[in-house]
């Protein structure tokens, strides 16, 4: 096995999402410098405009970035790993799907108020990995594959009744929101959206950092895991019940981000050629580093802003080409 | 009392009954065998001692304790299992693949201590795969696999080893080897090991006793060491057919013998 330089290869990561933040707190439609940046954080700066720009938009848009990028970067991880499948993302338990759905109920139902349509999309999250637990325990086999089925089960439900709801949805209004809201934004974060989330994004992503050892004993077959003393129902409820958390509490003030979460797990891989705890952490910062230049890229790129998920994805699937051809001459 | 105990344990799935009344008693420092044909249920009885499937009746002792009504972590400190086929991992190192054997006796929130790590080592010098403590355990070969399989057990430390033909994808050589080493680790610490095997040969050569299954029930219980030729025939007989032994005791070789 390639050894990689730990120390290196974190310090290398701090320093880039460093460099990234100081960036996204920078670029805007409203500029702020390094120093304007250092006087506010100081208190120099007394700007009523400049610091109203930093700590109400810019500041919370970028911790957003950076805990997307990690929860996101995280849950695939776990996901990936639980699973046994590289392809996992979020989306194998249904939860982007509901969160997608309860995001267009709200949208077509209360309009497009920014906190109503965080709770709506949070609670779609929920109650569609709910209703795939349901569906799993009313099978009484509880395997991976029946966990794939029935997330895709739920998530063709919820993919009809978008539809349905885009058909009757204003089209003036309501279905340009519906659509944006699956293209992923952080243009309307906010200091109260983002404290609203925390709580949520704290206790999954911490559930899961404790839950290191149990997640990778449940890569191991069932019975394996069973038999090295691992409750592997309860086990597995807990997993996936804090990476839904961390998974809605992101994707509900974000919209759908594609492509990040299955990204960044193999590109953490790649550097330690590993599956443990270090990898887990380092996807984590892939992630947030991915979101972060995503984001500044999704602001500056256009005269104006475009939705997030299009820089992902053009960022994602040339990683997923490599991979792809990678894969192929490692098994000729 | 003896270390394992099953008294009229009753094993299948769901309503299909597939053991019927299991009644065996193992000592420590025993290495015993299941012998019988496909499908008899051999693989059935260690899942159900493992707490994999529940028993449909009857019980199961470690020591005096019940282990069908203990949780996961409890039953995993008396009884260790190897399925006929171990899970495909990768982007793991044998190292922590053998740690994974400390997680019966470790916090569900804490990561193995140094102490674990040090008996892990040793375990790995004992059946020689030191060397590759740090490779990818994907990339080992099928021989050098089972033998991290079988390190992880020994790090689980359980008095009771179970294993679903942890031969069957190894080559004579590899065969003998690993037989040699279950052998070796039951006689010197006491430990007892139940197996599954379709090599009767093998099962003559490494075990001490051998259970002959069949029809839902063990037809016959042989005490290797102790009986002679026509006693080992006619019970292999009983699943097998007419069989003759060939060889020496303690390396005898069954052929069929046709009409």
């Amino acid at each position: 096995m390639r050894k990689f330089d730990e120390k290196a290869v974190f310090s290398v990561f701090a320093v880039l999402l460093f460099c990234g933040v100081i960036v996204s707190l920078c670029v805007g439609k409203y500029p702020l410098s390094f120093t304007d940046i250092a006087g506010l954080l100081t208190g120099k700066i007394q700007n009523s405009m400049k610091s109203r720009v930093f700590f109400f938009l810019r500041l919370p848009r970028t911790v957003v970035a950076l805990i997307a990028g990690a929860g996101l970067g995280l849950a695939g991880w776990v996901y990936q790993t639980v699973f046994r499948n590289p392809l996992a993302s979020p989306d194998i338990t249904g939860i982007s799907s509901g969160a997608n759905l309860g995001a267009a109920v709200v949208i077509v139902v209360a309009g497009n108020s920014a906190i109503t349509v965080a709770s709506g999309a949070f609670a779609g999250g929920l109650a569609a990995v709910l209703a795939v637990a349901f569906l799993v325990r009313s099978t009484k086999s509880n395997t991976t594959s029946t966990f794939i089925l029935s997330g895709i089960i739920i998530a063709s439900v919820s993919k009809a009744a978008i539809m349905l709801l885009k058909y009757y949805a204003d089209s003036d209004s309501g279905l340009a929101a519906i659509e944006y809201w699956t293209m992923g934004s952080l243009a309307s974060v906010t200091m109260s959206k983002l404290s609203g989330i925390l709580p949520f994004w704290i206790v999954g992503f911490a559930g899961l950092l404790l839950l290191h050892r149990q997640i990778v004993l449940l890569s191991l077959s069932d019975e394996e895991a069973e038999s090295l003393g691992v409750n592997v129902r309860l086990s597995r409820f807990s997993v996936l019940s804090f990476s839904t958390l961390l998974v809605s509490s992101v994707i509900s003030i974000t919209g759908l981000i594609s492509f990040s979460g299955l990204i960044a797990p193999h590109i953490a891989r790649l550097i330690t050629g590993k599956r443990d705890f270090r990898t887990m952490i380092l996807s984590a910062l892939t992630g947030a580093f991915v979101i972060v230049v995503s984001d500044i890229a999704a602001r500056s790129i256009g005269s104006s802003e475009i939705p997030i998920s299009i820089v992902t994805t053009f960022f994602g699937v040339p990683f997923l080409v490599f991979f792809m051809l990678k894969r192929r001459r490692n098994i000729t | 009392m003896s270390l394992l105990e099953m008294k009229n344990l009753k094993c299948g799935y769901g309503h299909r009954n597939i053991l019927d009344g299991i009644n065996l008693k193992i000592e420590s420092g025993e290495f015993c065998a299941l012998l019988g044909l496909n499908g008899s249920g051999k693989t059935t009885l260690l899942r159900t001692v493992t707490g994999i499937i529940p028993a449909l009746d009857g019980n199961c002792t470690v020591d005096g304790k019940d282990i069908l009504c203990m949780n996961e972590k409890s039953r995993a400190r008396l009884v260790s299992y190897i399925p006929q086929r171990t899970s495909p991992v990768s982007g793991i190192s044998v190292l922590d693949y053998v740690l994974l054997g400390a997680n019966p006796w470790i916090g569900l929130f804490d990561s193995p201590k140094a102490g674990f790590t040090d008996k892990a080592l040793q375990i790995t010098r004992r059946l020689s795969i030191f060397e590759m403590k740090d490779e990818d355990f994907s990339q080992l070969s099928e021989g050098q696999k089972q033998l991290a399989v079988f390190a992880r057990v020994l790090l689980q430390d359980t008095p009771v080893m179970l294993m679903d033909e942890p031969d069957s994808a190894l080559d004579f050589v590899n065969r003998h080897k690993i037989l040699e080493k279950i052998a070796s680790q039951v006689h010197e610490s006491g430990k007892c090991a139940v197996i599954s095997i379709h090599d009767p040969d093998f099962a003559l050569t490494y075990c001490d006793r051998i259970f002959i299954v069949d029809g839902g029930k063990i037809l016959c219980d042989i005490c290797v060491h102790n009986a002679d030729r026509t006693l080992l025939e006619t019970g292999l007989g009983k699943i097998y057919g007419k069989i003759r032994l060939l060889g020496e005791p303690g390396q005898y070789c069954m052929t069929k013998i046709r009409n």
